[in-house]
């Protein structure tokens, strides 16, 4: 009988289910760093083709990992943050980039018609560029892209409406500041 | 009668030394096996699939179906315990004489005990430090979670973790407090990821970053020193029935994704499962000592800044080889190390029966020394060895 029971109790700590586990964790300083090398992802920018910009002001600008090579914090309350990310190539072309978009905010795809009534022009000190700004509840987008010798770097401020418009003027002197790298 | 017979032939069966002698045979087998088993499974994939399962398994490499063709070390262990605990009844008699036979039977009994226990129940990560660096979770570089973060807090994140075992495509996932549920499209434990080029047709995710990728699945990886790139194909549904988009998650793309609903931003990813902790632990500095005149290692030390505010410890403590750090339940040893001697390894190691196998070397001991001890007396009083 005893040994029935240490089956039965082997068998279900054997066959416990996991579940969902909710934390309250404070904000991280940083990615932890890898232990072994991933294998090979669509590269990011070198640093030799690595674009520069102007922090507005107050504004906090930290490194990213991965794909992302830098996040943007504007002062002030509400949720709003730019990110900067660089991908070889059009990495799709403007109408899929900007559904994409559309998808972060819960927004359904467009059309090439629809698109342009979101698109709005701006020039950076590399020439011309292209800003889509986009809002569905309570959330808003405003990005840009700007190519530089075959790589497309995607600069987009992203968060809570208010917050996102408060930060419009300053995300817009950043897009006027983006340059080629230092030579 | 009949069933006295057949209970009495099985209690013969299960307390004869010729098993306890059969059982002994098959764990030499075992550990040669799973030692040979090592160069092309690794070491953790041959402990769990030979030493530590019931069975050892085996099919065809294309098929999907497998076969035992080995007991495990889990399952001679398991017999090998019956046998003790069987023989022990059976044949040693309640006395003082036969003492230290109980005592060292006892101690081999929860040696097999505590090995059961930690199969079970001990959990393995490993916590890499900078210096100057502080963190409060440890990692398991072998399994992986879909982490769902509303990071829109200022201070503070809130992170509900999907352990890999729950991404079965097909299920639907939620959680009390997440306005979302999530449906698992595809889960594969390792792929080879590249991006999409404009001859590829259409792939499965329709945002995200990993909407311009393609992935191939692929057999999960052996080395040590590697790390498989698990995807996983995860849909956001709102309460009516409003997706969110498939997203491609991967534990190797740097950044999150994510989408924004209600003013609150969701964070999505893959990434090494997390294990947090109640305490923090800050690298204050990386010892890497050789001996003199040549690049011999004589040392690796961690010194840590222990930081837990439940039990108010606020204290440095040193971490070097065979003398981790013990805190909380948990064991923090030097693992390894890297990034010019900057970064620290920790292995942090939760396992709730490691005494048990200390008090059996010590129930094992004594029982020893009491057998003994009587035998000598016997001798030198001129009794029957």
């Amino acid at each position: 009988m005893k040994l029935l029971l240490l089956a039965l109790t082997v068998a279900l700590c054997a066959c416990r289910q996991e579940e969902v586990t909710r934390t309250r964790v404070p904000k991280e300083e940083g990615e932890a760093p890898p232990m072994a090398s991933f294998p090979a992802l669509p590269a990011a920018a070198p640093a030799s083709v690595r674009l520069r910009w102007t922090v507005p002001t107050g504004w906090m600008e930290t490194s990213g990992t991965g794909m992302r090579v830098a996040t943007i914090t504007p002062p002030g309350p509400g949720k709003a943050e730019v990110t900067v990310v660089a991908l070889p190539g059009d990495s799709g072309g403007e109408l899929e980039n900007a559904n994409r978009w559309r998808g972060q905010i819960g927004l359904g795809p467009t059309d090439a018609t629809g698109l342009a009534a979101s698109r709005a022009a701006i020039r950076t000190k590399l020439g011309p560029a292209s800003t889509y700004s986009f809002s569905a509840g309570g959330s808003r987008l405003v990005a840009a892209v700007v190519s530089y010798r075959g790589v497309s770097w995607f600069i987009k401020l992203m968060g809570q409406e208010d917050a996102v418009k408060r930060a419009e003027p300053g995300f817009r002197a950043l897009l006027e500041s983006v340059a080629g790298p230092a030579t | 009668m009949k069933r006295h017979g057949v209970v009495a032939a099985l209690v013969d069966a299960l307390s004869s030394l010729k098993l306890t002698i059969v059982c002994l045979v098959l764990l030499i087998l075992i550990v040669i096996g799973g030692t040979i088993a090592q160069v092309p499974l690794g070491i953790h994939a041959a402990v769990e699939s030979i030493i530590r399962s019931f069975f050892v398994w085996w099919g065809p490499a294309d098929a999907g179906w497998k076969i035992p063709v080995f007991p495990g070390g889990g399952l001679v262990g398991a017999v090998l315990l019956v046998n003790l605990i069987f023989a022990q009844f059976r044949r040693l008699e309640l006395s003082w004489k036969k003492g230290g036979l109980w005592f060292i039977h006892l101690g081999l009994a929860l040696l097999f005990i505590g090995e059961f226990a930690t199969a079970m129940f001990q959990v393995e990560s490993a916590m890499p430090l900078e210096v100057g660096q502080t963190r409060s979770y440890s990692e398991d570089y072998r399994r992986v979670e879909v982490a769902v973060v509303d990071d829109s807090g200022k201070d503070f994140d809130d992170v509900f973790s999907i352990p890999d075992s729950l991404l079965r495509p097909g299920k639907t996932i939620s959680a009390p407090g997440l306005p979302f549920s999530l449906k698992v499209h595809a889960y594969h434990v390792n792929a080879n990821l590249g991006m999409r080029s404009p001859s590829d047709p259409p792939g499965p995710a329709t945002v995200g970053v990993g909407a311009r990728m393609t992935f191939e699945p692929a057999p999960p990886v052996t080395a040590d020193n590697e790390i498989d790139s698990s995807v996983a194909l995860i849909e956001p549904v709102l309460p009516g029935g409003e997706s969110m988009g498939v997203y491609l998650l991967s534990n190797a793309l740097g950044a999150p994704q994510g989408f924004l609903r209600e003013g609150r931003h969701w964070s999505l990813s893959l990434r090494k499962r997390r294990y947090y902790h109640p305490f923090s632990v800050t690298l204050k500095e990386f010892r890497h000592d050789v001996y003199p005149g040549t690049d011999i290692p004589k040392n690796f030390s961690s010194l840590v800044r222990l930081k837990d505010a439940r039990s108010g410890d606020d204290r440095d403590a040193l971490i070097y080889m065979n003398a981790p750090l013990r805190h909380a339940g948990l064991t923090l040893y030097q693992a390894s190390f890297g990034k010019n001697d900057t970064l620290s390894v920790l292995q942090v190691v939760r396992n709730p029966s490691w005494t048990w196998p200390y008090a059996a070397c010590l129930l094992v001991a004594f029982g020893l020394l009491w057998h003994f001890y009587l035998s000598l007396r016997r001798s030198f009083s001129g009794g029957a060895p």
